[in-house]
């Protein structure tokens, strides 16, 4: 059987995915798509893709949804959430066996790497890359706050993990933001509370994301400080007067940092958050492996889907002379 | 003039050429240089020019030159060999055929299909039931008049096939432009009669568009005609209706021996910077094409000969009244429909 691309993704809201893989049918580049729900089909473990017969792996998205929902005889609002995340871990098991069964250097990002992210440590690893990156400290006190209050920052809060979204009885929906903190609202932060991670803040002129693949960088500069809704966080978005998006082009000392620190994680493709304050100086933010880099590479007119794909053919290829 | 395309919130502002040079010198200049460079008459004027970049959200002013935002990258390429295609509908023809499966294969993106004379919707939907589980995004339908096509109907219609997602009625009694799925889709009504494609290649500054998939396409290709396909009346391939050359009949043709064929691609390169009148006009990247009805029947780099405008005064006249295109209007047997 001759080794092909295998793509993992999901079955719906993958708009990144499906264009890569029209990309892929133009460019007549076989490859192989297995979405989570794909897994239910499965009759058993030897219907996984195999290490013989992939090149090359990108790894997108596990799954959207189960394709069935569970639910437990005694439902109520706790279990079905106990449950909820037991499926999760479970599905979770069975796809993260592909890390090990495919080689790991045939993998485009390095999955467990990936899977595994820390921001904590992600931040860390930049700055020994000689990148700059905002003050970052987690704390557990109000007077923790006050301290750094005293200093003359400024200070922002967000979780060392991943915001969330939030649903109330009614349907509502809520997503959690970057927070400010400042003297004015400090009365509202209690004594002790949760580890939480607190970040100066900058002023910033611009926000940059930049999409890292294979050693290059195609950045984009995000207009939002006119708009006092979006001051923030880009994400707030205001459908009314969007963000400013144009192409972008960073130091080339601060990419080859870049590059450096991509690598350094093993991963080949990315998304980077900077931030750049008002005298023009670059803020390492974070890095999202599984970025969406449609929203760069469209208004930038990077063509990103197809550069990608071009670089799986070019590693499945690689891959292919090796074992010759 | 000049044109200040912002392709992200797709507008474009006609500026005069002087305007358009002091934004060309600021990209490389402080506005205290271009201050200097212009003379202090003419101080208020550039604050003018530069209020209204910043009114319209084109710029920001910053206390240095900025030359990490580079210029647009203008290149273009799509992953369908097949981006549009027009069918000129006829109830006689069979649209389930394997070369309608094989061009839908090809990701076509857009599609309008034409009905010159009455058609019941039953037929209608019979056709859009042809491309359920193709990638195409966007149907355009161009149907005839009938006392039938209420609102009410049309909205069910398009909530049935959401890639629907324009119409235009021709040969209605009042022009009346209506929207229906929450005004998401826009359905016009015109009273003129769309009867055949001589209607076909009009300009107007109202069909111009500010985005980047055409100012971009535009740079390289012929908008109009590249990757476009047209499948006429008699079920004939065309690169577009009004066109005389066909490349087979959908029954026995294939679509990769179209796509073989070099005559079928012998408009796509001819962009608007190649074609006489246009490659001087400001509309041009925001302009589409034609080149079935031409000034000069005989040249395929003339200017289409249904623009009124004159990019070397910057004004639009009717192009209908214009003695000089008088012999090809009549040699396109356009007359009829002008009048
Ligand atoms: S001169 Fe050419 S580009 Fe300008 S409006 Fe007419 S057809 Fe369009």
């Amino acid at each position: 059987m001759s080794k092909q691309i295998l793509i993992l993704s999901q079955s719906h809201l993958e708009g990144t995915t499906d264009h890569v893989c029209q990309w892929m049918n133009h460019l007549r580049i076989p490859y192989l798509r297995v979405n989570g729900e794909d897994f239910f089909h499965f009759q058993n473990l030897d219907d996984l893709p195999g290490n013989n017969e992939v090149a090359a792996v990108w790894y997108r998205r596990k799954i959207s949804s189960f394709p069935v929902k569970y639910s437990l005889k005694q439902t109520d609002f706790n279990t079905q959430y106990t449950l909820k995340r037991f499926l999760v871990d479970e599905f979770n098991g069975l796809h993260s066996l592909l890390f090990y069964t495919i080689d790991r250097h045939k993998w485009l990002n390095d999955p467990i790497s990936e899977d595994n992210l820390n921001k904590l440590h992600v931040l860390s690893l930049a700055r020994q890359c000689g990148i700059s990156t905002p003050f970052t400290e987690v704390v557990t006190t109000k007077a923790a706050i006050m301290h750094l209050l005293d200093k003359g920052k400024e200070l922002i809060v967000k979780p060392v993990s991943e915001c969330i979204f939030l649903e109330d009885a009614e349907g509502g929906q809520y997503k959690m933001l970057t927070k400010t903190i400042n003297n004015a609202n400090l009365h509202l932060v209690p004594e002790k509370f949760f580890p939480s991670l607190v970040q100066e803040k900058i002023i910033k002129k611009f926000e940059i994301r930049t999409f890292y693949l294979d050693g290059a960088c195609y950045s984009m500069a995000i207009f939002s400080q006119n708009n006092r809704k979006t001051k923030d966080d880009f994400r707030n978005y205001d459908n009314q007067r969007p963000n400013r998006t144009v192409p972008y082009k960073l130091p080339a000392d601060l990419e080859r940092k870049l590059d450096q620190l991509m690598k350094s994680l093993r991963f080949r493709t990315g998304s980077i958050d900077l931030m750049v304050d008002m005298q023009g100086n670059y803020h390492f933010l974070e890095i999202n492996p599984e970025g969406q880099f449609g929203m760069v590479s469209y208004p930038c007119n990077y063509y990103l889907e197809k550069k990608l794909a071009e670089l799986l053919h070019k590693n499945s290829s690689h891959e292919k002379e090796i074992h010759q | 003039m000049s044109l200040l395309c912002d392709l992200q919130m797709r507008r474009f502002y006609h500026i005069p050429n002087d305007t358009a040079d002091v934004l060309i010198f600021l990209q490389q200049h402080s506005i205290s240089e271009c201050m200097t460079h212009y003379g202090e008459d003419n101080r208020k004027t550039i604050k003018g020019y530069i209020d209204f970049i910043l009114n319209k959200e084109l710029g920001f002013t910053d206390n240095q030159l900025l030359p990490e935002l580079t210029p647009l990258d203008l290149s273009w390429d799509r992953y369908s060999d097949i981006t549009n295609v027009i069918i000129e509908y006829n109830e006689e023809i069979n649209y389930t055929g394997s070369f309608f499966r094989e061009l839908f294969d090809l990701h076509v993106q857009g599609l309008e299909i034409r009905c010159y004379r009455k058609t019941t919707l039953d037929k209608i939907r019979e056709l859009l039931e042809v491309f359920n589980g193709t990638t195409l995004k966007f149907i355009k339908l161009v149907l005839a008049y009938d006392d039938t096509l209420e609102l009410q109907i049309l909205d069910k219609l398009v909530k049935q096939y959401p890639r629907v997602k324009a119409l235009l009625i021709h040969s209605s009694p009042a022009d009346n432009p209506e929207k229906i799925f929450e005004g998401s889709v826009p359905v016009i009504f015109v009273s003129s009669n769309i009867n055949s494609c001589l209607a076909c290649g009009e300009i107007r500054s109202s069909y111009f568009i500010s985005n980047m998939e055409l100012f971009t396409e535009s740079q390289h290709y012929n908008t109009c005609l590249n990757r476009k396909l047209s499948i006429d009346l008699n079920g004939y391939i065309r690169n577009c209706p009004s066109l005389p050359d066909n490349f087979g009949h959908v029954m026995d043709t294939s679509v990769q021996e179209v796509l073989d064929n070099k005559a079928f691609h012998k408009y796509a390169k001819i962009r608007k910077d190649e074609i006489a009148g246009c490659k001087d006009c400001e509309f041009r990247h925001v302009c589409t094409d034609c080149r079935a009805y031409l000034e000069n029947p005989q040249d395929i780099y003339s200017k289409p000969l249904k623009c009124g405008y004159d990019p070397y005064n910057g004004t639009w006249e009717d192009w209908t009244k214009n003695p000089l295109k008088h012999a090809a209007i009549a040699g396109y047997g356009l007359g009829e429909i002008i009048n």
